[in-house]
């Protein structure tokens, strides 16, 4: 609900005085709705992410041609001097991911609705400003003097707002249809410091360990009805959280004992599976990586 | 003498702040030859876990030596993958062994620390996935599997290593019946290939029908080693380890047969051959 009520007044702020006061507002509120009503349904996060990226028709894709196409994306993303660039880029990977990935338009709105929170928050920060004169597209009486819309912060958030729109599409992209894994892979071969691969792989191991055993933890505790009533239940919660870092120390011993045995010796390595860059995957996402720079080029002369 | 694959001599192993330090295996002196089928018994806490994670060489001895085909194993990296290559560990929890993000990754993760080529690797693996049977996962992530089948991938894991031991820490925990048989299924061809086995159970009747040598664990120390037969006729010795009797072993003792079947059908053709010959004297 959150995030739809700052999607409706961060909308809002962003469209006032760009249309009739009566369609800003309807827009801000439509969208506020839309997210409000399809936010709410997800279940699990990062586990679903991973779910999602194996059922996906791009998971057959080399996975270092995605993870360079998404990079190279993200880059003309917040570079862009304009927001048409992102914003069609979000629109298109947004499409794309949906269509190919095998996850509905609500499922991808609902994941979407956990960086939107984040984003939606620095929007309303970039928006307003506190003014003694009430002087701007917006203004609203507040403590002596005005809290303020300007055009000129107005455009700011928009660019921002877009920016971090396209950025979020196309490292959703990535996730929804490449595992993790396999992404580590390609950053390895890329010479990222090992340091920084291993303890990815590590985390996103015990993320998996470290979630079941809370769930299992969450439902022995309220099957002793150890969530009945606020106070009891924050009570629980501690418990159930001491419990997670006590039993997540002894695992983890376990589980340097079972990479021991298998002659661990300081390095991950796991057989690779070949997947070759396919010709249509070349060709759309070299397209759409040449159309998002030719986009960004006409911009920046057109701005210069 | 028996040729010999591995040998604890007069280890003690004490974990470091354990309870009032008392060692959790001590002076243990126990040999393994090639191919042998070896259960492990003991109750929760006897010392059988911390026995294989020293057979392994994932834990060194406290006092003692461990000896791999006749060569005390030392500290070193080198002496001690030598005994994790030969040696084989399964989990008794296959989560606290996975760490692949598909079951042929997760598989490969021993064969490459060896240091193998690809296509090494690519065989081991492919010959794993075919013994266990993990043809139609071997896409899959593992975190995502049945009990069963991540039993089957960190089995799967443990010989792609290609040892000449395998222990199992109590394989048949948390499996379902249908489960419990697969992994016999897979315990019988396993040995059928020469392969070494030593699997920790509390399943008496599983240890008699499967194993040809016992060695039982008590309060850390290993205090019998002996045929299933001798094990089992010492009564006074099973009280002293909380053990019950095999049930067809009672069965044959109550109708009184020699020798002593060690599975319902020998049991079954036994008492039918006794019946036949009934018939004949009358």
């Amino acid at each position: 609900m959150i995030t739809g009520v700052l999607a409706a007044l961060v909308l809002f702020g962003l469209c006032a005085g760009a249309m009739p006061a009566g369609a800003a507002a309807a827009l801000g509120i439509l969208a506020g709705a839309a997210l409000w009503i399809f936010g709410r349904h997800s279940h699990g996060g990062v586990l679903v992410i991973d779910v999602y990226a194996r059922r996906s028709r791009y998971f057959a894709w080399s996975p270092a041609l995605k993870t360079a196409a998404c990079v190279l994306l993200l880059i003309l993303c917040v570079v862009s001097p304009t927001s048409w660039v992102p914003l069609a880029l979000a629109l298109i990977l947004a499409a794309l991911t949906v269509a190919g990935g095998g996850i509905t338009p609500r499922d991808y709105l609902a994941l979407l609705s956990f960086p939107a929170v984040f984003l939606l928050l620095s929007g309303l920060a970039l928006l307003w400003d506190y003014a003694p004169a009430g002087d701007g597209v917006l203004a609203v009486p507040f403590w002596n003097g005005w809290l303020v819309v300007t055009a000129a912060a107005q455009a700011r958030a928009r660019l921002v707002t877009a920016r971090a729109l396209g950025a979020v599409s196309c490292l959703y992209f990535l996730s929804l249809s490449t595992t993790l894994p396999e992404i580590l892979a390609v950053l390895r071969r890329a010479h990222v410091p090992q340091v920084m691969t291993e303890l990815a792989i590590l985390i996103y191991r015990y993320l998996f360990v470290l979630l079941s055993a809370y769930g299992a933890m969450k439902d022995a505790a309220a099957s002793r009805l150890g969530y009945s009533g606020f106070a009891r239940s924050i009570r629980t919660t501690g418990a159930v959280y001491g419990n997670l870092l006590s039993s997540s120390f002894r695992r983890s011993g376990a589980c340097f004992d079972a990479m021991e045995s298998r002659c661990y010796d300081g390095e991950i390595r796991f057989l690779q599976r070949e997947k070759p860059v396919t010709l249509p995957a070349a060709l759309l996402l070299g397209g759409l990586a040449a159309a998002a720079a030719a986009g960004t080029l006409l911009a920046v002369r057109s701005c210069g | 003498m028996m040729e010999e694959l591995l040998r604890l001599e007069h280890v003690s192993f004490t974990y470091e702040g354990g309870v009032e330090h008392r060692p959790a295996l001590a002076d243990c002196s126990v040999s393994i030859a090639p191919g042998e089928r070896v259960a492990v018994l003991g109750g929760n806490g006897a010392g059988k876990s911390t026995f294989f994670l020293l057979a392994n060489g994932v834990l060194r001895p406290g006092e003692g030596t461990v000896f791999f085909r006749g060569e005390a194993v030392g500290g070193k990296r080198r002496d001690l993958n030598r005994l994790r290559r030969g040696v084989g560990l399964v989990f008794q929890d296959p989560d606290v062994q996975i760490l692949g993000g598909t079951v042929e990754e997760e598989i490969s993760f021993g064969p490459m620390n060896l240091g193998l080529s690809q296509e090494e690797v690519r065989r081991r693996v492919d010959g794993a996935v075919e013994q266990l049977r993990l043809e139609n996962l071997r896409h899959r992530a593992p975190q995502y599997l049945s009990g069963g089948e991540k039993k089957r991938v960190s089995i799967a894991d443990a010989l792609a290593m290609e040892p000449e031991l395998l222990l199992l820490d109590e394989p048949a925990a948390s499996l379902d019946p249908e489960n419990c048989r697969l992994l016999e299924q897979t315990l019988e061809t396993l040995g059928e290939r020469g392969l070494a086995l030593a699997v920790a159970t509390h399943d008496v009747d599983f240890a008699w029908r499967w194993a040809e040598r016992i060695l039982a664990f008590h309060d850390g120390r290993l205090i019998a080693d002996r045929t299933p037969e001798a094990f089992f006729s010492d009564t006074a010795l099973l009280d002293a380890c909380r053990l019950a009797q095999p049930m067809l072993l009672r069965a044959a003792r109550a109708v009184g047969l020699c020798p002593l079947p060690r599975t319902v059908e020998d049991f079954e053709q036994a008492v039918l051959e006794r019946r036949g010959q009934r018939g004949e004297t009358e």
